[in-house]
């Protein structure tokens, strides 16, 4: 018995380093279906990487595109334009309050240093009501410049993607609470010019995800600043090569964009690796570069591409 | 059934092993990269080659070197993404190499009543990207002055992806040897300083992975890399002081000329047996008065520490790298103009990627002037359609920005009005 559980351990270990696949829950029931690509009556809408956002209370979709912003029914229609003049600056992402009223985060300068950041409350109909202006900044953030913008439960959640800062603020702008991912990352000051935040987005507890796509890995900052890590470079299934967009599903499951190997993998609470969908192609379902991802609350998910292939929908389903 | 259990345990630790790799820090390192982040070892693209993932190889280089979203330059971007970049905005990244960005921007305006098309790729190299949108220069079918194939251009026929090019410690430029440790690229490097030169049996990398003796792609067959450092924070406005990338002369082997690396792919527009534009020339005694003097049109008042204009860049007589390494700086402090054998190169005229102008050229040299005047009549302007909607110079750019993106944010004010074009720099006639 000795011999033949040696001799199984001695067949299996080389697989497994060979595979570079983990093992845990592999391939439990989660399967992305494509169901159409955003569109308008004249067909799917050739964006290339735009920025997508989700109103999860009113099933719509805002999509940012060389500042025009769309906004698509629950069918993945355009129903609605707006921002195609640059009188709101040139704006780099948009937000929504819970009340369907965009925030748009806009700058109308070239040179961010120069502080010329805003962020636009409008009305539902684009219509800009007011600025919110960040106020009593500590220092480490005085010179802070987001190009991120996400809101929850009254909290507005902005980022730098490339100097890794994050800003928690109010509704009207009073700071709260600030990260500077370099040293929670355990990186160097050093390390700030060649490290960048590749994904950006929220959880439905506060948390905070991410991902650095030069170190190959994807984070949860939870809201009392604890940092979970996860990923490994490489070519196999549930590895990283280039990642990009982050978010979590209904069921608590991360769902990362790979823009080079054009697939969008999915990995459990525990951050082992589920499946994958997308993969690199031009029919249905493939993906060429993706980017952003957004997911609303019937699970279906907003996938950004390049090469002018628009925004594609999937529809998450669960075994 | 112990056996089992040993087995089982080893197997965990042997996983726990797998998924603790170290950090990623700068990625190129100098050399070659991480694998995985250009190839995939079991789901390359269909069709492709080499395992690679992107749709082609500068497809891959730009998964990383693009992003969408920047509000500026931002670190190692080198192509503002297509939805930052709406009409009547520049693209956003200001490397010292340019922003591809540049050949999507297709400028139409009327000059002197003529409906006239400047096309994006007349403004920098038009690499093949695929996946980014970036097509076959729809101009040129070959290489101006060579034979090197338009629709094989990619980031790749420039670059070495997987560059051994090393520098040693005794300056020497070879593909083998002690390991490649770092980047060689910046001020900031070891070896292009006498406080950190590189260790004992270590080396490292060339100026930007550039393609180096030995490497070919298509007609492209290099003999050697030219020198250069950068600054280490390179991708920066210029709207308040400069970004000196200190271009050097050297020679030996593995080593070439800047102009002589350009005319790999374009030897007939070198001048060594073409009669055009000297390039790997000294300067002229008169042509570096020039340079000292020039400040602006007509005002020749300025001097040989301060003479130094980004614009209008020359390679120094040296290839010494700590000499380079001093003189790479962005904070104004290193503004000298050129000295005894300092060269003029491509690099004086051309940025190696694309620039918001016609040839490349880093500035408007299609036309007379590249400043203009306000309604008032005498603030200078960079010209565009809202502030000098008559102007031929505004050659379609909506705003001042927008044209000031080109010069890298500097206000027209550096210059003044009615500024001639840069030529002037070394050659005054204005």
């Amino acid at each position: 018995m000795k011999v033949i559980c040696w001799k199984l351990c001695i067949t299996i270990l080389p697989l497994i380093f060979l595979a570079g696949v983990p093992l845990a829950p592999a391939l439990a029931g989660v399967k992305g279906a494509y169901l159409y690509r955003l569109s308008d009556f004249t067909g799917a809408i050739p964006y290339s990487t735009p920025r997508v956002t989700v109103d999860k209370e009113r099933k719509e979709t805002y999509v940012l595109y060389q500042n025009s912003i769309s906004v698509f029914n629950e069918s993945g229609m355009e129903v609605y334009r707006f921002g195609d003049d640059l009188d709101l600056g040139q704006i780099l992402d948009i937000a929504l309050d819970g009340h369907g009223n965009p925030l748009i985060l806009s700058y109308r300068s070239i040179d961010p240093e120069k502080g010329e950041i805003e962020i636009i409350r409008c009305n539902f109909r684009g219509e800009p009501t007011g600025k919110i202006v960040l106020k009593n900044l500590p220092a480490g953030f005085s010179d802070f410049q987001p190009n991120r913008i996400s809101c929850s439960g009254g909290t507005l959640y902005l980022a730098n993607l490339s100097r890794l800062k994050i800003v928690l603020t109010d509704s009207d702008g009073n700071f709260r609470k600030g990260y500077d991912l370099i040293p929670l990352l355990g990186l160097k000051e050093s390390d700030r010019g060649d490290t960048e935040i590749g994904g950006f987005s929220l959880q439905d507890d506060g948390s905070i995800l991410f991902t650095i796509p030069v170190r190959f890995s994807a984070h949860r900052l939870y809201p009392d600043g604890k940092l979970a890590s996860f990923g490994k470079p490489g070519g196999a299934p549930g590895k990283f090569n280039v990642v990009s967009g982050i978010v979590a599903d209904s069921k608590g499951n991360y769902l990362v964009v790979d823009k080079l190997k054009s697939t969008v993998m999915v990995f459990d609470q525990g951050f082992n690796y589920l499946n994958q969908f997308g993969y690199r192609g031009l029919k249905g379902g493939g993906l060429i570069a993706p980017d952003d991802i957004a997911i609303d609350k019937g699970d279906r998910v907003y996938v950004t591409q390049n090469g002018k292939r628009g925004v594609s929908v999937f529809g998450l389903t669960y075994n | 059934m112990k056996g089992l259990k040993i087995g089982l345990a080893i197997a965990a630790v042997a996983l726990l092993t797998i998924g603790t790799g170290g950090a990623a820090f700068a990625f190129h390192s100098g050399g070659v990269a991480e694998c995985s982040g250009c190839h995939n070892m079991h789901s390359p693209a269909a069709g492709g080659s080499s395992l690679l993932v992107g749709t082609d190889p500068s497809s891959a280089c730009l998964t990383c070197h693009s992003h969408a979203g920047d509000t500026g330059p931002s670190s190692y971007h080198i192509a503002t993404a297509d939805a930052d970049m709406p009409a009547g905005t520049a693209p956003k990244q200001r490397t010292p190499g340019g922003d591809f960005g540049w050949v999507k921007k297709t400028y139409n305006f009327t000059l002197r009543g003529t409906p006239t098309t400047e096309t994006g790729d007349s403004h920098g190299h038009n690499i093949v990207a695929a996946d980014f949108g970036f097509t076959t220069d729809g101009t040129n079918t070959t290489a101006p002055g060579g034979t090197f194939v338009s629709a094989q251009l990619g980031c790749q026929s420039c670059h070495d992806p997987h560059s051994k090019q090393r520098r040693l410690t005794d300056g020497s430029i070879v593909s083998t040897g002690a390991p490649i440790v770092a980047s060689g690229s910046y001020d900031s490097s070891i070896g292009n300083s006498a406080a950190k030169p590189i260790p004992a049996g270590q080396a490292v990398g060339v100026y930007r992975l550039l393609a180096g003796n030995g490497y070919t792609k298509g007609a492209a067959s290099y003999t050697g890399v030219p020198a250069a450092v950068a600054p280490a924070t390179y991708n920066r406005t210029e709207a308040t002081t400069q970004t000196r990338v200190a271009y050097g002369v050297a020679t030996g082997t593995g080593k070439v000329t800047w102009s002589n690396w350009c005319g790999t792919c374009h030897g007939d527009m070198h001048s060594t047996g073409n009669y055009v534009h000297p390039v790997d020339t000294a300067m002229s005694t008169a042509i570096k008065n020039n340079y000292n003097a020039y400040v602006s049109s007509g005002i020749m008042t300025g001097s040989a520490s301060t003479a130094y204009l980004s614009l209008a860049p020359f390679a120094e007589n040296t290839g010494d790298y700590t000499v380079l390494g001093g003189h790479a700086k962005n904070d104004n402090t290193q503004l000298g103009g050129p000295g005894d054998g300092d060269q003029v190169a491509c690099i004086s005229c051309h940025r190696a990627h694309a620039t918001a102008f016609p040839e490349m050229v880093r500035w408007q040299s299609e036309g007379e002037f590249i400043t203009a005047v306000k309604a008032d009549g005498t603030t200078p302007v960079w010209p565009n359609n809202t502030d000098t909607p008559t102007s031929n110079f505004a050659r379609g750019r909506a705003t001042e920005a927008e044209q000031a993106a080109g010069y890298y944010d500097r206000p027209a004010t550096v210059f003044g009005a009615y500024q001639r074009v840069l030529c002037n720099k070394c050659h005054a006639k204005d």
